[in-house]
């Protein structure tokens, strides 16, 4: 009996609900294994966020327990995370931009709690913060009084709970502030993205500043961005200037990996009532009218605000309703990176030599 | 979102480029024919989309040097005059397709299907 067509079929009925696809297309199961009753093998998954897979695994477990010859099971979960093949950044596989029409949504506090929330789980991240004029990202990591040094391949990114940042705010210190014309913000970015050494980076998270403007034209134009988050409010007013993000990622064909309600509710700090301060549910019917993934909700909590000022984003605490509603968005958001990577344009490549009779 | 998805992009030396559309379709383009098709605002009005180049005035002798990718969604292409400003998006690299079957539906006016 071929113990591993076996485990193939078996696995083939298991369902990733990230991806809507079974474990075999998705090729997960690697290195079976079967020595005297005891079956072994990989699911090597695309995301280092191993607790959105345990029920996978278990569910896995459940199907292969049962093949004739097995006694038991034994299924390491291994995560690999696959990335683009691109030239502009070397060592870095994905870049993930973050944006929103409206400021003041939230965009810095749910991009530094990704960020940190992927690092949480072992990938190795990268976090541009692409606010040159109002940059918040050190603040939030707690690493505004920081210095930047230099190596041979570049500036040396500030680390912060695993995060590598970058920020004009690490430049331009205190309430010194930077007044400058758009060529400037332009280079600023430019520099922030190709001129530090990021190293070996799984995701580089990119929080964009609020708008259409120069800086987003520049991230697009000079980086291949695997793709791009919109965060927004329920409200109508944030939601309809969301919608001019979401055509500038549309027309330079970067894209969208799903939207984010953010302050998506309240609970009274006192009474603990739900309280729909900005609407609710109004980013989930937009993004399923446009065909683009809902990655989930995120509450306005006290905590949350008191955190980031301290320089601890609530992703930071485990065991808390705040860090399991990212864990879900990340979960989704991982997945749709390495859905993203498949649908990512072809590297340019040289003709091998040939007939120019062919040429017209 | 639909719009032309390359699987494949090639310089043929520094005559051509080529590219395999996600439809199957082949493109080929030499680059003296994209010169002359150039879209940025140094080549049309930006306004009025009036051609500012007189394609006679591209050399014969036109090649091509580097291809970068601009973002997802486009190619930029440094060429020997040395002109190097256009953005050539995907979207306009398929409409001007330059082999047979695409001229001969552009002739009819019948809309090419997107390859998406």
């Amino acid at each position: 009996m071929d113990i591993q067509a076996e485990v193939i079929r078996a696995c083939g009925k298991i369902i990733d609900a990230d991806f809507r696809q079974d474990i075999v297309a998705l090729d997960y199961v690697r290195n079976v294994r079967l020595h005297q009753g005891h079956l072994q093998f990989d699911l090597v998954i695309p995301t280092p966020l191993f607790p959105s897979k345990m029920l996978l695994r278990e569910e896995t477990l459940k199907g292969v327990r049962d093949l004739p010859g097995v006694s038991s099971v034994e299924v390491r979960l291994i995560s690999e995370i696959r990335g683009q093949r691109q030239d502009a950044i070397a060592g870095v596989k994905n870049i993930i931009a973050i944006g929103s029409g409206k400021g003041g949504v939230g965009k810095s506090t749910v991009a530094v709690n990704l960020a940190v929330g992927l690092a949480k789980y072992g990938a190795r991240v990268g976090l541009v913060d692409g606010d040159v004029y109002g940059p918040t990202l050190p603040i939030m990591l707690g690493v505004q009084d920081a210095g930047l040094m230099q190596n041979e391949k570049g500036i040396i990114p500030i680390e912060a709970h695993g995060v590598r940042l970058m920020s004009m705010g690490l430049l331009a210190r205190g309430s010194t502030p930077l007044i400058w014309r758009g060529p400037m913000a332009h280079k600023a970015i430019q520099d922030a993205l190709l001129h530090v050494d990021w190293g070996e980076c799984d995701y580089l998270i990119v929080d964009m500043p609020p708008g259409t403007g120069d800086v987003h034209l520049t991230l697009v134009q000079t980086v291949p961005v695997t793709g791009a988050v919109i965060v927004s409010t329920p409200q109508d007013v944030g939601m309809i200037i969301s919608m001019k993000t979401y055509r500038l990622f549309e027309q330079t064909k970067v894209p969208l990996l799903g939207m984010i309600e953010n302050m998506s509710y309240h609970h009274c700090t006192h009474c603990g009532a739900r309280d729909e301060i900005f609407g609710h549910g109004r980013v989930r019917i937009e993004a399923e009218g446009l065909g683009v993934p809902f990655l989930g909700e995120i509450p306005l909590v006290r905590q949350m605000r008191e955190q980031a000022d301290l320089g601890m984003p609530a992703v930071v605490l485990t065991d808390t309703p705040m860090a399991a509603c990212y864990l879900d968005i990340l979960g989704r958001l991982t997945a749709e990176v390495h859905l993203a990577q498949r649908r990512a344009i072809p590297v340019i490549e040289e003709a091998a030599e040939e007939a120019e009779t062919f040429s017209v | 979102m639909l719009s032309p998805t390359p699987v494949a992009i090639k310089k043929h030396g520094r005559q051509a480029l080529s590219i395999v559309w996600k439809d199957g379709h082949a493109s080929r383009y030499d680059f003296r024919y994209l010169r002359q098709k150039c879209p940025c605002a140094a080549c049309v009005d930006e306004l009025t989309g009036r051609p500012l180049l007189d394609p006679e005035q591209v050399p014969l002798d036109l090649t091509g040097g580097a291809i970068t990718p601009v973002g997802q969604y486009g190619l930029s292409i440094a060429f020997s005059d040395p002109h190097a400003s256009g953005i050539y998006h995907f979207d306009l690299l398929r409409a001007i397709c330059p082999c047979e079957r695409c001229k001969e539906e552009e002739t009819h006016g019948t809309h090419r299907r997107n390859s998406d």
